[in-house]
């Protein structure tokens, strides 16, 4: 680059200024907020005047009894949805890759990506209608449970099957999204391979199970060490959505959003919320990182950076 | 690798040799299940929405909607409650998606145009975000006691105002334009922000459309933010209206009835849940392939 150009260059800089500002304000302003889960916050003399209280937040919660469930529902969740969902895109895309015809291709890959733009508000009112009914009991799925004779289940006091019901949300919500990946990923396989595999006479089960499912490994690997990094992060939208407050569930479904939120708006514990916040994120980033870290090793061309 | 998707649609990858193969068969009936699992729970609500009160509360729903009624949608548009929810809605879809566009095209474009000492420090500064967040405290703190936004729609856009994901979709695609085309405009005496707004961005009309149709459905389906920032009823967004009725069925009583009638609580519950979806719906057979585009992009860019 020449001098004019640089110059010229460093006028061009003035397009990122709005999204920096937008940045340094909600980004990474609130970092320093992050003092107060130090601090005993008091709101009328806000985040820099209230006085420190060492670690006395983290002891909090860690002695709480709350904090070994949550921390559990966390992790068992994520892992339930990420392995869930990426399973069911890897399916979904060999699938895909089979069907020949052209306008039930598109048609099916429409209608599976559509459930990734509903808001989870919606998709807690569908679990509602589909697992109990306007009356309390009912709902869709018990009427096929006595239709066929068995007991019906009053879903929303049962905290046991709720991590199924979840991850059934996950697939149905991400199966059709995650399956666009991996069909990008099928495209890009070299035609040969199939070819040669042709010609040793394998079926097309053999081709999709000795050719496909491996050469989708990396990209599987990828989706995999970054879920990895956000196990920690619950998803609170969805999962506030469908339980709410309805405390009859939160001994499977509570994770460390959702509990952060809930102490936030009915307790009002800044300091407590905010150092569990705190560990999160410090938690979040270590994962992350070392997921970067790897996922570098492993394929330098789908580096983040 | 933008137009692999459309080509994996079209292309056909071995010739088969005639018959159909079980294992084809197979895909063929897991797709089409797929596919109804996704389509039942629209038909039932969409269903229950024209069903008669009455009928969902004692024989609950059902597949076809008998007897037919359309009372909860003639409630829903008379009523001030969620004509204010439908205005709130589209007016943080609207301005959000415009702000959050112009935010992300321009910081994308000036880490696109690989400027020295400014481009990849400004990546990284819009990459940490994504690694490392001050959480919901906070945020709170901020938007309650030193912005003071509660109860205005600014508290639901601004938050979410720049997705560092969106801004590397963005990214990568200005580095797809020929830098000859901008070469030649240099030559030709234009300005760097001449080039930005009069070719790069009328040329990269494909991804703003995938960039900005992704934060129209993010911030048309927001709730949370607008439940942590607004008490307001009547500014709340259709989501939140929503959420609402799920929690909490006294607040029906905030909507209009007729004398002495009873709200249909179950049946509006359903009819909000359809109209709530309704423009995504709409939108989306136009919609699908730039989302495509956009997460094979951004999948493949990481």
């Amino acid at each position: 680059m020449t001098n004019r150009t640089v110059r010229s260059g460093l006028w061009l800089a003035v397009l990122a200024v709005p999204a920096v500002v937008f940045f340094l304000v909600f980004s990474y302003a609130p970092l320093a907020g992050l003092v107060v889960a130090f601090k005993e916050f008091d709101i009328s003399k806000g985040i820099f005047g209230s006085p420190w209280n060492g670690l006395a937040n983290f002891r909090y919660f860690f002695s709480s009894g709350d904090a070994q469930r949550i921390l559990l529902n966390t992790i068992v969740l994520n892992v339930l949805f990420l392995a869930a969902t990426l399973a069911a895109g890897v399916t979904l895309a060999i699938m895909l890759n089979e069907i020949r015809g052209r306008f039930f291709k598109r048609a099916a890959q429409s209608t599976i990506f559509f459930p990734y733009f509903v808001s989870p508000v919606v998709i807690a009112i569908m679990l509602q209608v589909l697992l109990s009914g306007p009356n309390g009991s009912g709902g869709v799925v018990n009427d096929a449970l006595t239709g066929f004779g068995l007991p019906t289940v009053d879903w929303y006091t049962e905290p046991g099957p709720w991590p199924w019901i979840l991850t059934f949300v996950k697939v149905w919500q991400l199966g059709g999204y995650m399956s666009v990946i991996f069909l990008a990923a099928i495209t890009s396989i070299p035609e040969d391979v199939y070819e040669a595999g042709q010609i040793d006479g394998a079926s097309r089960a053999q081709m999709a199970l000795r050719i496909t499912l491996p050469l989708l490994k990396p990209t599987a690997a990828v989706l995999l060490v970054l879920g990895v990094g956000r196990i920690f992060y619950g998803d609170l939208g969805t999962i506030y959505a469908i339980v709410g407050d309805n405390g009859t569930l939160f001994p499977t479904t509570d994770v460390i959003d959702t509990y952060v939120f809930r102490s936030l708006r009915q307790i009002g514990d800044f300091g407590t919320t905010a150092a569990i916040g705190l560990f999160q994120s410090v938690v979040g980033f270590v994962l992350v990182s070392a997921a970067v870290l790897i996922q570098r090793r492993y394929s330098k061309e789908t580096s983040l950076l | 690798m933008t137009s692999s998707l459309a080509k994996a649609a079209t292309r056909t990858k071995v010739r088969r040799p005639g018959g159909l193969e079980p294992f084809t068969l197979i895909s063929i009936v897991g797709v089409a299940l797929f596919m109804i699992a996704c389509l039942i729970p629209f038909w039932v609500i969409i269903s229950g929405s024209f069903t008669d009160e009455q009928t969902l509360a004692v024989k609950g729903y059902s597949l076809l909607p008998q007897p037919f009624s359309v009372a909860a949608y003639k409630l829903i548009f008379t009523g001030p409650t969620l004509v204010s929810a439908y205005v709130a809605s589209v007016f943080i879809t609207l301005v959000g998606t415009a702000l959050a566009l112009s935010f992300t095209s321009g910081l994308s474009w000036v880490i696109a145009r690989r400027l020295p000492y400014v481009s990849r420090p400004l990546a990284i500064f819009a990459y940490i975000p994504m690694l490392f967040s001050g959480g919901l405290v906070p945020l709170y703190l901020l938007v309650t006691q030193y912005l003071k936004l509660q109860n205005s729609y600014f508290a639901v856009i601004l938050p979410l105002l720049v997705a560092p994901f969106l801004v590397f979709i963005q990214v990568s695609a200005f580095r797809q334009l020929p830098e000859e085309i901008l070469d030649s405009a240099r030559v030709d005496g234009a300005g760097e922000l001449a080039i930005f707004f009069r070719i790069g961005l009328p040329l990269s009309k494909p991804i703003l459309a995938v960039v900005g149709l992704f934060y129209a459905v993010h911030y048309w389906n927001e709730w949370f933010t607008a439940l942590l920032f607004m008490s307001d009823v009547h500014k709340y967004p259709l989501p939140l209206l929503l959420q609402n009725l799920i929690s909490n069925v006294s607040f029906s009583q905030m909507l209009p009835t007729a004398a002495q009638q009873t709200t249909p609580v179950y049946q509006l519950r359903l009819a909000l849940t359809v109209v709530t979806i309704g423009p995504i719906l709409l939108a989306y057979p136009f919609a699908q392939r730039y989302f495509v585009k956009g997460i094979t992009l951004g999948a493949t860019k990481g």
